[in-house]
């Protein structure tokens, strides 16, 4: 029986693979992958914080980052769009495989720690527009 | 025609909260939830919302430092209450910290501005506005005070027909804020640890408009959420004329399920009386309790027991059990040691009320004594004489046991001089004859009725409570140690 978090993986998968059809290489799976924390933020920072939610971000970070050492970010992590920036560069520097397995592993890995501390039902329904999409939204939407 | 606006009274959907406001949450009313940290402040608020808040009718729940939202709502959900579907439906969750790390109170106020025009809230929760007065303390010289951010934030609420609540912690009275005066509500929660209990109260210290029940009401948080016990109120008509003897001629009689012991009462028990049943440990009170209520059962009238004694299993109890097992009577069966005389008669009245039932025990005092939190104790008489009006409102007959120790050269009925609250008083004592330990039983009391006054030996059988005949041959049966009268047989042992 699958569990829910097979749930956010699967789902999560999906949504860093683009369209069906498309060949996504490493930029495009990047840009993806913070296209959905952008979405994530721009849904939970109201209700958790803007800090509550960074917070939850920086230690998904820390922990996905000993698997994938392309998500070890030295640079200063306090702010936030250079923090981002970095992540973006270093998903993009790789293969498409890794940094599909890294940031997959990224979202994966904050979703679980949120429903840990609020549980799955709480975090599908915060969450539930992120699942609702299945493509990449548009760039101005991208913003918090 | 009459024009006069009519204030719309919500139900809060905490159990009590609607009795002590006086019949109900007044719409569009601005109110604060105040005490100090853990006293149930924010579960309160949680409770409120989601039993208010509806897709028509929706909730934004403001969070301003204090409690980190993840926390808040990690705890909160574990109540029943906490409907997941209401989430980001009719209830949203709006954090301000942002906003209040600006150290100004404009770009809150604006921030709660737009929410509330964007969504158009029927109801609006701020958690906590002590924060905002905390922020208020370092920003002296800000672009607007924290009285005129309160006075705004109450005109802006109250013009977008919102039922508003700020919590926050206990504000002094040597620092009254001016948040006091803008707010209609003012619910203050606090919590006292004594010895090892610990009680909650709630006070409504205003509401305007309506007339909110005063003092301080018990209450218990559970997996449920906050149900508030109301403290009994006292009817000030109720006792004397119920028990004018014009009113005690049309009363029903009922049987107590012990021969001869009606004829003791004059007839049976007065329908509505409370009667007090005093003896020592093992004189047979619980048997007679038990009697009451299993002939009440015979005769179609339920009863309901509230039992604080450790009960033994013997026969008489099993038959009990077996009419509680039967649902043919309600049982309260409790060994808390933090209780409030509300919360029991609270229950109490509930379940009198779903069984349809006619008799009552209270099985016993010593015992409920013992139950109540201690810092009850000292008002226990106070809060048993409100206990017994209320059951003698609700019009059911009502039976209350008292572990009395034997004192041989004082006639008393009761350790908490509630004697005088019952209309009916009967007495069990041991007495020594011939080195045995004998029981014997009197009435000493049935308000406005003829009774027995004789002093009666009696046992307990097999069968139950056998009453004998009065004791005739002997003097000085209250001093514990009967003397043979002159020329006197034996004392006589009943039959049945």
């Amino acid at each position: 029986m699958p569990t829910q978090g097979d749930f956010y993986s699967v789902t999560i998968q999906r949504m860093i693979k683009l369209r069906p059809g498309t060949t996504p290489d490493a930029s495009m799976v990047a840009e993806a992958t913070l296209n959905i924390w952008h979405r994530m933020a721009a849904l939970l920072a109201p209700i958790i914080g803007t800090r509550g939610f960074e917070v939850l971000f920086n230690r998904s970070l820390q922990l996905t980052s000993r698997a994938f050492p392309c998500l070890v970010i030295i640079e200063n992590h306090r702010d936030n769009a250079v923090l981002l920036a970095n992540i973006r560069e270093n998903l993009a520097a790789g293969t498409t495989k890794d940094a599909m397995e890294a940031g997959h592993a990224l979202l994966v890995t904050f979703t679980e720690l949120l429903s840990t501390l609020i549980g799955d039902s709480l975090t599908n329904r915060l969450l539930s527009p992120v699942w609702a999409i299945s493509s990449p939204i548009p760039e101005q939407e991208t913003e918090l | 025609m009459n024009t006069k606006v009519i204030i719309r009274r919500l139900n809060t959907g905490v159990p009590g909260l609607d009795q002590i406001l006086g019949g109900g949450l007044p719409e569009f009313s601005f109110n604060l939830i105040v005490g100090q940290p853990g006293t149930g402040k924010t579960t309160l608020a949680h409770q409120i919302m989601f039993a208010l808040a509806t897709p028509e009718r929706p909730a934004l729940f403001f969070t301003i430092l204090g409690e980190p939202p993840l926390k808040m709502l990690r705890y909160q959900q574990q109540f029943s209450f906490f409907d997941l579907d209401k989430v980001n439906a009719s209830i949203r969750y709006i954090n301000l910290s942002d906003e209040v790390a600006m150290n100004n109170f404009e770009q809150v106020l604006e921030r709660i501005t737009h929410e509330v025009e964007a969504y158009s809230p029927a109801l609006v929760f701020v958690d906590s506005f002590r924060s905002v007065m905390v922020e208020s303390q370092q920003l002296r010289e800000g672009p607007i005070s924290l009285q005129q951010f309160i006075q705004q934030l109450g005109i802006l609420l109250s013009g977008w027909q919102t039922t508003t609540f700020l919590i926050g912690e206990y504000l002094s009275e040597r620092n009254p804020n001016p948040v006091l005066t803008v707010a209609d509500g003012l619910l203050s929660l606090e919590q006292s640890i004594y010895r090892n209990s610990m009680v909650r109260k709630v006070q409504v210290v205003k509401m305007r408009g309506q007339a909110t029940r005063p003092g301080m009401h018990t209450f218990r948080i559970t997996a449920s959420g906050i149900e508030i016990f109301p403290t009994a109120l006292v009817r000030v008509d109720s006792g004397d004329m119920a028990a004018a003897s014009g009113v005690l001629q049309n009363r029903v009689r009922l049987t107590m399920g012990i021969p001869r012991l009606d004829e003791m009462l004059g007839g049976g028990l007065p329908s509505g009386y409370s009667l007090l049943v005093a003896g020592p440990s093992g004189s047979g009170k619980t048997i007679l309790a038990t009697n009451f209520l299993s002939e009440g059962v015979r005769c179609g009238e339920p009863g309901v027991i509230v039992a604080f004694e450790q009960t033994p299993s013997n026969s008489w109890i099993r038959t009990l059990d077996d009419l509680i097992g039967k649902g043919q009577i309600g049982l309260i069966n409790t060994r808390s040691l933090d209780l409030s005389i509300d919360e029991i008669v609270v229950n109490l009245t509930n379940l009198i009320h779903r069984m349809k039932a006619t008799r009552v025990v209270i099985d016993s005092l010593s015992g409920f004594e013992l139950a109540v939190a201690p810092t009850f104790r000292d008002d226990f008489r106070e809060s048993l004489f409100r206990m017994v009006t209320v059951l003698s409102d609700l019009g059911v007959t009502v039976l209350m046991t008292s572990e009395l120790e034997d004192r041989y050269n004082d006639l008393r009925f009761s350790p908490y001089g509630s004697a005088f609250l019952t209309d009916a008083i009967i007495v069990q004592r041991y007495i020594e004859v011939d080195s045995r330990l004998k029981r014997v039983m009197a009435v000493v009391k049935v308000r406005a009725s003829n009774h027995s006054n004789e002093i009666r030996q009696f046992e307990i059988t097999n069968e139950g409570i056998v009453i004998g005949d009065p004791v005739l041959d002997y003097e000085g049966l209250l001093g514990g140690r009967p003397t043979r009268m002159l020329d006197a047989d034996t004392v006589v042992r009943g039959k049945p």
